[in-house]
């Protein structure tokens, strides 16, 4: 028995990094802009086929496909806000945003739908099959990688945010946009910064879980749901909550699958989210809202 | 006389040719027009389905409208339904009154399936599945709803009986997604399989949205000897969850000895997808492309003409559902009323993936549409003689 809970330990701590890639970028828009991307989906999703066409149809190494896939995700942010976002942000209107979100969701998906067909795609690595075994725990070299790389991303964005004077910055518009305007942040410059971080993410994101889900053009939708789960349960717009929840609801869908079912995943932890809503509406972390990001 | 028997070593085209000028009914000039309406999903996880049925649709016309039947040309009009229960109402309801329909095709996923039946039944408008499973879907009678692939009773029995006697196998885990046809599929396996004395060790049912298998593979590992996994999910899934039961060790793909079991959910190309994972997974298709009768190498041949490629299962069925419309219009149907008269008295029909006749419930009896396959070593199949 100790070895399955171990085991599950290991998955869930997997699949909780491939989490805590996507809703990170969530956090950090929701963050600075106290706005819900509901295209962030879509940006993994590209992210993903970036990655695979990349190796499968180029020859192009995996590691070459992550650094497109986040190159490819960081300049679509970069469009997008610059296209669409930004010049509705100064209508004034907090909704027109939003809604646009849900329009360039529903394009790229399906675009994407056209160009790629709707027959899923098999994504494999040169490290999908390799597994390593110590004692009676597995592990392929894949999801070693995904845990390796998303703990790598995860310790330079916390060093960014934390240490670097543009990560400062981002810190200091989070709490207050109009003050930090006064100091001579340029808080437009700012967004345009967050939104090319979140989007690299999550096209990196992509590419590290395009071996693993099931891809199509609606592979980001099938995260995308749980990612917003995390960010809300870990604090809406904070970072530290963001990582400790999505390990966390990795770790519970791995122990509720090994004890109760796989069925009863979305439950326990929608459940989890009801329950933090009611009780800690400011999510693990954040006692106020003013200290996120 | 059906379409298929009458000429069955040449393709549709030339037996629609053949009966149009022999057949009982005085052929009018090709001008009149059978509406076929096609609720296929078209988006979503389940769009594989549409995009790969409209194919065998699309090849079926050509063959067809080439001379006509009866004076009737076919004229399908598309909905994209996505294999869910809502959607599938909307484009059901917008097919009806828009393009009011004298024969509907479709849906392929049982929950969709279930909720046009009785869209399609008040408008009185027949029905004619060719790949859903569910019981539920002819069991109760429905007069305006045909199938004519096997249901889940009657592929799980043949599985799960075969699996006992013919496999020897005694432990199964049951591993589905959360639909109707995912736990009916199921349900009948283990109550097949614990009848003749077998043991279900684990019965996991998962939802759609479940991306990583390895936590549920986990949990087969630690089980102990399993002989059988019987699966039933899209491909998408099925894919990921054979490939972490082989990373598992569990199934012979990755070294184990228990082997997965599977109905025609998946469609073709799974196990070159699926790579090494798969070697050893048995599973029931719909159409077996060894197949040597006359009908099933025109087809092939046709297919591969047409679309630079070998045909699927979910082509060979959507080929077969406008096939056997045709075949109900050469007898002299018109509209919706005398279709599904014409459909309720096929008999023997001879389609691609086998043959047709239905019961008192519109429900295909005829078992030679089950093809069992075996995936070896280099991922070809081995027609399996089972049935």
């Amino acid at each position: 028995m100790l070895t399955v809970v171990l085991q599950q330990a290991m998955n869930g701590l997997v699949v909780g990094s491939l989490y805590v890639l996507v809703a990170l970028g969530l956090t950090l828009i929701y963050g600075i802009l106290v706005q819900i991307n509901f295209a962030h989906a879509d940006v993994v999703t590209l992210g993903a086929f970036a990655a695979y066409f990349l190796m499968h149809r180029f020859g192009g190494g995996y590691i070459a496909a992550i650094v497109l896939a986040f190159v490819v995700g960081g300049a679509l942010g970069w469009l997008t806000n610059a296209a669409i976002f930004s010049p509705l942000r100064e209508r004034g209107n907090e909704l027109l945003p939003l809604i646009a979100t849900i329009g360039l969701s529903v394009t790229l998906e399906n675009a994407m739908l056209a160009a790629f067909g709707p027959i899923p795609y098999a994504f494999d690595t040169p490290y999908s099959n390799d597994v390593l075994r110590l004692g009676g725990i597995f592990i392929t070299v894949q999801n070693l990688l995904i845990v390796a790389v998303s703990a790598g991303a995860i310790g330079l964005l916390y060093a960014f945010l934390k240490f670097t004077f543009m990560g400062k910055a981002l810190r200091a518009v989070s709490q207050d946009r109009e003050t930090a305007g006064l100091v001579g942040i340029n808080p437009n410059q700012l967004i345009m910064v967050t939104f090319v971080i979140a989007s690299a993410l999550a096209g990196m994101g992509g590419a590290m879980l395009g071996p693993v889900l099931v891809l199509t053009p609606f592979a980001g939708t099938s995260v995308i749901l749980k990612a917003f789960a995390i960010v809300i349960i870990g604090g809406f717009g904070n970072v530290e909550g963001t990582i400790i929840a999505g390990l966390i609801i990795g770790l519970i869908e791995s122990y509720t699958t090994q004890f109760l079912n796989p069925g009863w995943i979305d439950i326990v932890v929608f459940a989890i989210l009801l329950a933090m809503l009611a009780l800690r509406p400011t999510g693990l972390v954040a006692e106020r809202r003013e200290e996120n990001v | 006389m059906g379409i298929m028997r009458s000429g069955a070593s040449a393709t549709l085209a030339a037996c629609a040719a053949a009966l149009a000028i022999g057949g009982a009914n005085p052929a009018p000039a090709a001008d009149n027009i059978i509406k076929i309406g096609a609720l296929l999903p078209m988006s979503g996880p389940g769009s594989y389905f549409g995009a790969q049925d409209k194919q065998g649709i699309e090849l079926a016309l050509d063959d067809i409208n080439r001379t006509g039947v009866n004076g009737y040309k076919l004229e399908v009009q598309y909905e994209d339904s996505a294999c869910s229960p809502l959607p599938a109402t909307q484009a059901a309801k917008r097919l009806i009154e828009q393009y009011k329909p004298d024969v509907v095709i479709g849906e392929e996923c049982s929950d969709a399936t279930l909720a046009i039946m009785p869209v399609m039944a008040q408008s009185k408008v027949p029905l004619l599945n060719a790949g859903s499973s569910s019981i539920k879907i002819t069991d109760p009678g429905n007069p305006w709803t045909f199938r004519i692939m096997p249901n889940e009773v009657m592929q799980g029995v043949d599985i799960a009986t075969n699996a006992y006697k013919r496999l020897d196998a005694r432990s199964a885990v049951l591993l589905y997604e959360n639909t109707n046809a995912g736990i009916g599929n199921a349900k009948v396996f283990n109550e097949t399989f614990t009848s003749l004395g077998g043991k279900i060790l684990a019965d996991i049912g998962f939802g759609r949205d479940v991306n990583d298998f390895t936590a549920i593979a986990t949990r087969i590992a630690g089980l102990g000897k399993v002989d059988v996994i019987p699966t039933y999910t899209l491909e998408g899934q099925g894919l990921k969850i054979t490939q972490a039961l082989a990373q598992a060790g569990v199934t012979k793909g990755g070294g184990g000895q228990a082997i997965q079991l599977g109905t025609i959910w998946l469609p073709f190309g799974f196990e070159q997808k699926a790579g090494k994972a798969a070697l050893g997974y048995i599973r029931i298709v719909q159409f077996d492309p060894t197949d040597e009768r006359g009908n099933v190498r025109n087809f092939i041949t046709a297919f591969k003409m047409k679309f630079n490629q070998g045909p699927t299962h979910l082509n060979a069925h959507a080929y077969d559902q406008i096939g056997l419309i045709a075949d109900v219009v050469h007898r002299g149907a018109k509209d919706a009323q005398s279709i599904r008269d014409g459909l309720a008295a096929t008999k023997s029909f001879s389609g691609v993936t086998g043959s047709v006749e239905f019961d008192g419930k519109n429900q295909n009896v005829k078992m030679d549409t089950i093809h069992y396959m075996e995936t070896l070593d280099d991922l070809s199949w081995k027609a399996l003689p089972w049935n």
